[in-house]
């Protein structure tokens, strides 16, 4: 219900120029979405590690929250 | 820094796990991208059974595309076993997408996942994410 009241909130424009960004990419092959998918940027703290393991999602929320800076966006929203 | 994350990468990962069939799943961003879904990512979310027999196929598949006791391998990849909004593994099997020989999660579960999780760069996308469900699922043939 939530999910439908937000969804309805979109400006019909702005649906229209999703629609067609999806139809654009339903076009390319795969090998081609891929390519341009996948960009590599360097975030701080969080790549400067070469691996990190948690036992837990919790753990890892927890730690993502308490290390990582707010505007990269990994915390809880507010 | 891991290098960037390509398609022939996607392919080893599909055929290295393959080979040792583990049983995993395209999650997250990545997966919604093999779906058709436009925008970029940064990694592959791999969703793997909970299981010791699925854990060492996995184990015995990373070391054959080059990972080193999972600490470096020659790019990014979140390896999740419980992750948020998902009731079980067996439940997103039983209803995900074959993309090219790719297993991925319905977008039902990748959108349920980001929701749960409640990050602020998940709520952001999860608009457009659901615009796309609706537009995956008119559109699937």
């Amino acid at each position: 219900m939530k999910e439908r009241e937000s969804q309805a909130a979109i400006p019909a424009a702005v649906l229209s120029e999703w629609e067609r960004e999806f139809e654009a990419a339903a076009r390319r092959p795969l090998q081609t979405r891929l390519r341009y998918a996948f960009v590599r940027t360097y975030k701080p703290i969080l790549d400067d590690a070469p691996y990190r393991s948690f036992s837990t999602t919790a753990e890892y929320r927890a730690w993502c929250t308490e290390n990582l800076p707010d505007w990269l966006g990994y915390g809880p929203a507010v | 820094m891991a290098r960037q994350f390509e398609y022939t990468q996607a392919e080893e990962i599909r055929n290295a796990f393959a080979r040792h069939r583990v049983r995993y799943l395209f999650l997250g961003k990545s997966g919604a991208i093999l779906l058709g879904y436009p925008d970029t990512t940064q990694d592959s979310d791999l969703f793997l059974e909970r299981d010791p027999e699925n854990g060492n196929a996995a184990l015995q598949a990373l070391h054959d595309l080059g990972f080193i006791q999972l600490k470096n391998g020659p790019f990014d990849l979140d390896l999740v076993f419980a992750p948020d909004g998902i009731e079980s593994f067996a439940r997103a099997w039983a209803r995900h997408v074959e993309v090219e020989g790719f297993p991925v999660c319905h977008p039902d579960d990748i959108i349920a996942s980001k929701a749960a999780s409640n990050r602020a760069k998940d709520r952001e996308v999860l608009p457009r994410l659901r615009a796309f469900r609706d537009y995956w699922v008119s559109h699937r043939r």
